[in-house]
């Protein structure tokens, strides 16, 4: 409660500063998208499910009507919105946020601002690994404007460097896990003619120090090289009990927070666009975070087990006791933000007239999983119109090929103000 | 009457034959004049789009603030656009989208985008960018009227076009139109520019360029530019990181 007072008391004092006179400034979006998931029928939920129907909530066609408001001036910087969304045959759910609400002002050459904010960093496209404030969701079906966190932040710009530190969900408590884990950060920044170093640092509450760089290179007039790398002293996953027996029954989710020790995230990748506007787009990326192939040959291992058990169980034992284990293990889905530690992806796009057409695919050397996405936008002067497929393939062993989803078919327009 | 007495100069120079770098320098400066009246600006612009049958395609508005020693930032203002944003630093380039708070680093290709590309628009002057040679005097324009033409060459390597031909007023030294070539020495786009005219105190200035598209689609694009004013930004403004920050336009 300490905390939370004392950042809406930076807030006002920043605002009472009376940061700056311009006048404000609005705009804004409205957006509906409609989404036709198909479910995967391999993989532990789809095993999990036909054991037991109606354990896993099905996948449905969902539509969704957004709102998005920009607002600043004198000091004051908000984006706030109005969501809503009806799955096909089910209830309506809303939701009223902001994604920043921040007061900022300017003082012995530093600017300093408190409240709900975006910061986000980092080179790559498919991967960020030195992305530690924000810790943004990447390679979405529609680019949306995250929601921010509150933090309080100090940034000092010269011509060429920039300083940036910022104190990030100081109100939460410290037993948080991954992005939400309270913790200081900052990023010095370098311009050196053709090329951009970044270094970054951050100190979590739990899982301390971490350090990082990252730099960006023009090579060419067409070819842009990037590369980031960051190590950490722990991070935070997901671990089954080692002591369990493969097959072994047991009442919770045997999934619990755990954390890896040491990790590396690296990641290399460049761009190279021609007079056309054809751009292609290839990364190489190293997830230290992710659970290793060992951990998924076990996990492998435990739903073969679980379905062998299944196909013969002994007398008296519940089916939905194996399902509910099967299920169970699709929380590992959810150890980090990448599945496989080592990863491929490349895409290319063309920006024609009023029309992007692109085309992306995450691939994963371990178990040759792929994640398809095609997708096409047509922009207007106001209007703005997505749609595409995302597809996800590979070996039935593969990752990616278990996920509960198979596919996804998307449509959007955006109507913008 | 500044940009009257360069003219002078430079028409008395042709007149005597033998132009030399220096002599397409000062022409260049005193065409440079027509749209950048002060080194550092702030230039409110207007991009209207027409399709090959002049019915209308787009419309884009941006804030540029023109800044001395080739530094450019571009504010999108339109709400397709609006919160995008493109840093301009001699030969490197930086873009932010909106929303994403996480300036990028661009390639000039990059920077190459839409009917007007970020370079049309930030860019305006020539005699910083290029040097060249007289090629010729010749008719030009409408009304018809005695030319300066000039052929260009990038002196540096981040400019939008490699190559330009230029025509000037021979009088004034007005830019009047202009073939603007790409890296592979094609032909994108040719200029052509309207005028207003000189009142009282102030001078005569660009008020319209005219593109049409000769690389893709033959859309033609009219860049208006409907507000001028000196504007020096501070220092912070131009670094890239700033990009993510909401500069207050006053």
């Amino acid at each position: 409660m300490r905390r939370i007072h004392l950042l809406a008391g930076c807030a006002a004092l920043l605002l009472n500063a009376g940061a700056c006179a311009a006048e404000p400034e609005f705009s804004g979006q409205v957006r509906t998208w409609w989404m036709d998931p198909r479910a995967n029928g391999g993989g532990p939920l789809a095993q999990a499910d036909a054991l037991s129907p109606g354990l896993v909530a099905p996948s449905r066609a969902n539509g969704t009507l957004e709102a998005e408001l920009h607002a600043s001036g004198h000091g004051l910087t908000a984006i706030g919105t109005l969501h809503g969304q009806r799955d096909e045959g089910g209830p309506t759910s809303s939701r009223a946020f902001f994604n920043e609400l921040y007061a900022s002002h300017d003082a012995w050459g530093w600017s300093f601002s408190a409240g709900k904010k975006i910061v986000s960093w980092d080179v790559g496209y498919g991967f960020r690994p030195n992305d530690v404030v924000e810790q943004e969701t990447r390679r979405t079906l529609l680019a949306v404007t995250p929601e921010g966190r509150a933090a309080l932040t100090a940034e000092h710009f010269t011509a060429d460097t920039a300083w940036t530190f910022v104190l990030v969900n100081p109100t939460q408590s410290r037993a948080a896990l991954g992005a939400d884990e309270p913790a200081l950060a900052a990023r010095v920044y370098r311009r050196d003619g053709a090329i951009d170093w970044h270094g970054f640092a951050r100190w979590g509450a739990r899982t301390h120090a971490s350090l990082g760089g990252a730099v960006a290179w023009v090579a060419s007039e067409s070819i842009e090289l990037h590369a980031s790398a960051r190590l950490l002293t722990r991070a935070d996953t997901l671990a089954i009990d080692p002591t369990l027996a493969t097959g072994a029954l047991v009442p919770a989710n045997p999934w619990q927070p755990a954390s890896v020790s040491h990790p590396v995230q690296a990641l290399i990748g460049g761009t190279w666009t021609n007079e056309a506007q054809v751009s292609l787009l290839a990364e190489v990326w190293w997830d230290g975070t992710a659970l290793s192939d060992g951990q998924w040959s076990d996990w492998a291992a435990r739903n073969d087990a679980l379905a062998r058990l299944a196909a013969n169980p002994p007398t008296g034992l519940p089916m939905q006791a194996v399902a509910g284990n099967l299920a169970a293990q699709a929380s590992a889905y959810g150890a980090s933000t990448n599945l496989r530690r080592a990863n491929l992806y490349a895409r290319a796009s063309w920006q024609h007239d009023k029309w992007q057409p692109a085309i992306d695919m995450l691939y994963t050397p371990a178990d040759r999983g792929r994640l398809v996405t095609a997708s096409v936008g047509w922009q207007g002067d106001r209007v703005r119109i997505d749609g595409g497929l995302r597809a996800y393939g590979g070996p039935s062993s593969a990752l990616l090929a278990q996920l509960p989803t198979r596919r996804i078919v998307y449509l959007a327009g955006t109507w913008s103000f | 009457m500044k940009n009257f007495g360069v003219a002078a100069i430079a028409a008395l120079i042709l007149a005597a034959g033998g132009a030399r770098a220096d002599d397409v320098s000062a022409l260049l400066k005193a065409a440079d004049k027509y749209r950048m009246s002060s080194d550092n600006m702030q230039v409110e612009t207007q991009i209207s789009v027409f399709n090959t049958d002049g019915s209308p395609d787009k419309e884009r508005r941006y804030t540029v603030f023109a800044q001395q020693q080739h530094q450019s930032l571009v504010l999108m203002q339109s709400p397709a656009e609006k919160g995008q944003k493109v840093l301009m630093l001699g030969d490197d380039f930086w873009l932010l989208m909106p929303g994403s708070q996480r300036p990028l680093r661009i390639t000039p290709m990059q920077k190459l985008l839409g009917d007007a590309s970020t370079g049309d628009i930030a860019t305006m002057s020539w005699a910083e960018d290029y040097t060249g040679t007289l090629a010729g005097e010749e008719p030009c324009g409408e009304p018809v009227q005695k030319c300066v033409h000039l052929s260009l060459s990038a002196a540096r390597k981040g400019v939008t076009y490699q190559r330009i031909e230029l025509w000037l007023g021979k009088a004034k030294n007005e830019p009047i139109k202009a073939d603007l070539y790409v890296q592979s020495d094609k032909l994108a786009k040719q200029a052509r520019f309207v005028m207003d005219k000189a009142s009282g105190s102030t001078p005569a200035s660009v008020t319209e360029m005219w593109l049409r598209d000769q690389l893709t689609n033959k859309k033609e694009t009219q860049v208006r530019y409907v507000g001028r004013k000196e504007k020096t930004v501070p220092q912070a403004w131009l670094n890239p990181m700033f990009l993510a920050r909401n500069p207050s336009l006053d």
